[in-house]
């Protein structure tokens, strides 16, 4: 039980940190993003070719981050610019096609075979008592952990911090306060996808890695985030490693190994159904 | 049929015959054309029309291929009886993956169907459909064995779906679906199930993708997993997005982009992933213009709002043709109505009752629970304490669209229309029943109407708000709340609506509770007035008794 737990730490720290960048995106500006696993794992690639194209391990893995980073601004900018006063629905659409045009852009540029990704910090380990912690377990739990605080103290103490959840409350009344408002979305959006790039370059030396499979990752992230009811990170980091380690679970009984990637699907729709149970009119009057 | 759309089926029969003269490889392709033609119909169904978001139509279409796969196998049933089999197959998983529509809606909708496009593929097609491990295709009778008669055949199963669904506009679950799309509420209120009309067009749309399956199972003799990815399911549904999947020129615009595109990039030797992220452009720039899709630009444009509305005069006094049974002189009574949300108190031991054919004010400042009470009434909230009833009838538990079918109709503070519909269709959606034109003509008079042919979208708020009152009216209700008609309203249109509401008891044989802050209005319309203040009763009576009071000055004007 306690290796399983600790095997699953790597994919939960992964599904956390990719749930809450969802989180972020949708209090900030408002949208679901689907498109926000595709983007992480465009950076992975990027990272990998990078890697075996002959630079450096370092070099490349921030090269990755950077990419994310960048082609999610991109999307941010998209949203500033053309649907800044759209209904969510409309903008979680686009991020749809978004998704559809990055996923296609990646099978291009990178193939849609496994590749080799090479283990982060591959020297690192922790023995603790009888557990062995990897290099990767210990990133993935350690991002979780800084990313957490970084964005409580950032939305709690910082004025940008402030700023931004006063966007996202009211975001006509906050560009009447002349909030520079597009900046500061393609802001959000360039973290999270930095984010994004992260967490699926921890999770990729781990599991199928083909582009697809890593695009796909955006389920767990949604059934996370939807825990979180797309508001709390704490939930929403608790529900990550939860999944994790229910799918794991599953996978290591044989009788339901096979069905295990249903376990986001049932998770999401416990959710929503649970959160949504007392919800009858689509909006108000 | 309307000639446009008569001209689009003849050019696809035309289309049709040229590619059967054209070598087997043309066919095939034109064959691709129409089965991706119909998967997008069936995005056009649920997405288009009835607005929700579905990212599983591949799905739906898988298993209808694996049905018809398993029929070929298994049994003798002739190919076109198993596509039929096929496509009903995947009728009862649209219900339940439709099931969950119920409650979500928009952006959760959407994330509940990717994860099951995902679970289905991983546990079910993956391990393959019935005749790929055996190599036993699926065997096309005689006529359609061949390239050609083959794609004659799938011409044909889409020209008789796209008339159906072309028909389907024409008839009240069309009109239904455009009014889910539009406003939940308001749906609800015109007493139409919200539940029903969510689940059929979701049963719809898997038969119409199941049927696309059963036929790609037969143009490829059987199905694999890579067939019918999840990601499928998003190209089409942005595929959908892009060309106006609802429109029958759209979803064969689409059809020919997912298949004829491609060839063309190959020959131009192009990579033909090209096609999908052209297609991820297109939707975007469709959505930032918030059009419903490039068939809709091509085609006929909209006429610009207010443009020439012909404004029906109107006649007065005539025929009394709703009059409802003079003999049932029913009461509506709400009793002891307690609504709080958690500490705060919205409607605290509130009394309210209305006859048939008399005018009740309600009238308050902001905040004092009006719409929070007319809400109660109608079922689209819960009180907390407290009951509702109509003569005998206990209404209480009964959800909002059977107690508009009941007689309890509404109407809500910012006009809830159907944009899409014509004013007549409105009408006839609204009233329920039947609906001669003479009947929808004489109605749109009474209430200074357009013409029963003039689009919704095209008319102007006040417009809108009175075509509102008069699909109430349509529905022959006993009773009808007005949630501020008034408002929005210029000071002559709000004065001649004050004159029609006063002939509204006598004429329809309806009893009106009026909620309203146009004090002019109210004082000229009602036979009593209750005025509410945090969530309180605070005075009633005769209009003018109440409004020369204390008691309401003090609570209006603080003074």
């Amino acid at each position: 039980m306690i290796d399983t737990a600790i095997a699953s730490l790597t994919s939960g720290g992964a599904y956390a940190l990719l749930g809450v960048g969802l989180v972020l995106t949708y209090r900030m500006t408002g949208v679901l993003n689907f498109a926000h696993a595709v983007v992480g794992a465009f950076g992975t690639y990027t990272a990998i070719v990078a890697f075996e194209a002959g630079v450096g391990y370092g070099v490349a893995m921030i090269l990755g981050v950077a990419v994310a980073a960048l082609l999610s601004g991109g999307i941010g900018v998209v949203m500033a610019r053309w649907f800044a006063e759209e209904a969510t629905i409309v903008r979680s659409t686009v991020t749809i096609a978004m998704f559809l045009g990055v996923l296609v852009v990646g099978f291009r540029l990178f193939g849609d075979t496994p590749r080799v990704v090479p283990a982060l910090l591959p020297g690192v380990r922790l023995e603790v008592g009888t557990v062995t912690l990897t290099g990767s377990t210990l990133l993935s739990v350690g991002g979780v952990i800084v990313l957490a605080g970084a964005v409580a103290w950032f939305l709690a103490k910082t004025r940008t911090g402030i700023v931004l959840r006063a966007v996202s409350e009211r975001p006509i009344t906050a560009r009447l306060l002349g909030v520079p408002l597009r900046t500061l979305v393609v802001a959000v959006w360039a973290v999270s996808g930095a984010v994004a790039g992260a967490a699926v370059t921890i999770i990729a030396p781990t599991r199928t890695n083909d582009y697809a499979s890593l695009a796909i990752l955006i389920l767990p992230a949604l059934a996370a985030a939807l825990l979180g009811g797309f508001q709390r990170v704490g939930a929403t980091i608790v529900a990550g490693f939860g999944i994790a380690l229910v799918e794991l679970m599953g996978a290591r009984i044989p009788a339901v190994a096979r069905y295990r990637t249903v376990v986001p699907f049932l998770v999401i729709l416990a959710a929503l159904l649970w959160m949504q149970r007392k919800e009858v009119w689509d909006e108000a009057r | 049929m309307r000639r446009g759309d008569l001209v689009l089926f003849g050019s696809v029969a035309a289309a049709t015959v040229l590619f059967a003269l054209l070598p087997p490889f043309w066919a095939f392709l034109a064959s691709s054309a129409f089965i991706s033609a119909l998967l997008i119909s069936s995005v056009g169904v649920v997405y288009g029309r009835a607005g929700m978001v579905s990212l599983c139509q591949v799905t739906f279409a898988g298993i209808g291929g694996w049905v018809v796969g398993y029929l070929g196998v298994a049994t003798a049933v002739p190919y076109p009886v198993a596509l039929v089999l096929g496509a009903l197959a995947a009728v009862p998983v649209g219900v339940v993956i439709g099931l969950p529509a119920l409650r979500l809606r928009g952006v959760n909708l959407a994330v509940v169907t990717l994860g099951f496009a995902v679970a289905v593929s991983s546990v079910v097609f993956v391990q393959g459909f019935p005749g790929a491990r055996t190599n036993d295709p699926v065997t096309r009778p005689g006529l359609v064995a061949g390239e050609r008669g083959f794609m004659v055949f799938t011409a044909a199963v889409f020209l008789i779906v796209a008339a159906a669904l072309l028909a389907t506009k024409r008839t009240r679950l069309g009109a239904a679906w455009e009014a889910v799309r539009h406003s939940e509420r308001a749906t609800a209120a015109l007493g139409l199930s919200v539940s029903l009309i969510k689940l059929s067009a979701f049963a719809v749309s898997a038969f119409v993708a199941g049927l696309a399956g059963g036929l790609l199972a037969a143009q490829l003799g059987f199905l694999n997993a890579r067939n019918v990815e999840p990601v499928d399911s998003l190209v089409v549904f942005v595929i959908g997005v892009f060309v106006g999947a609802h429109h029958v020129g759209g979803a064969l615009l689409g059809g020919v982009l997912g298949s004829f595109f491609p060839e063309l990039l190959r020959r131009l030797s192009i990579p033909q992933d090209v096609g999908p992220i052209l297609f991820a452009i297109g939707a975007t720039h469709i959505l930032a213009r918030g059009g419903r899709g490039l068939a809709e630009h091509l085609g006929r444009r909209r006429p610009a709002a207010g443009g020439d509305v012909v404004v029906l005069r109107p006649e007065g006094g005539a025929p009394t043709r709703h009059r409802a049974d003079p003999g049932r002189d029913l009461v509506l009574r709400a009793s002891g109505i307690e609504v709080r949300y958690g500490a705060v108190v919205a409607l605290e031991d509130v009394d309210v009752e209305v006859a048939q054919g008399r005018i009740l004010g309600l009238i308050g400042p902001n905040g004092a629970g009006k719409s929070t009470l007319v809400d109660v009434i109608t079922g689209f909230h819960r009180p907390d304490a407290g009951s509702v009833t109509v003569g005998e009838t206990v209404l209480d538990g009964l959800p909002a669209h059977r107690r508009a079918r009941l007689g309890i109709r509404r109407t809500f503070q910012t006009e809830r229309t159907v944009p899409a519909l014509g004013a007549g269709e409105y009408l006839r959606l609204a009233a329920g029943g039947h609906l001669d034109r003479a009947e929808v003509v004489e109605l749109l008079a009474f209430l200074d109407g357009p013409d029963p042919d003039t689009p919704v979208y095209a008319v102007d708020t006040g417009t809108r708000r009175r075509l509102e009152i008069m699909g109430c009216l349509a529905a022959r209700p006993t009773f009808l709340l007005l949630d501020e008609p008034a408002a929005g309203l210029t000071e002559d249109e709000s004065l001649r609506l004050a004159d029609r509401l006063r002939q509204v008891p006598e004429r329809f044989g309806v009893g009106l509770l009026v909620v309203e802050h146009d004090i002019d209005l109210v004082a000229a319309v009602c036979d009593e007035l209750v005025v509410l203040d945090f969530g309180r009763v605070i005075g009633r009576g005769a209009p003018d008794e109440v409004l020369a009071s204390d008691v309401v000055a003090e609570a209006y004007l603080g003074v």
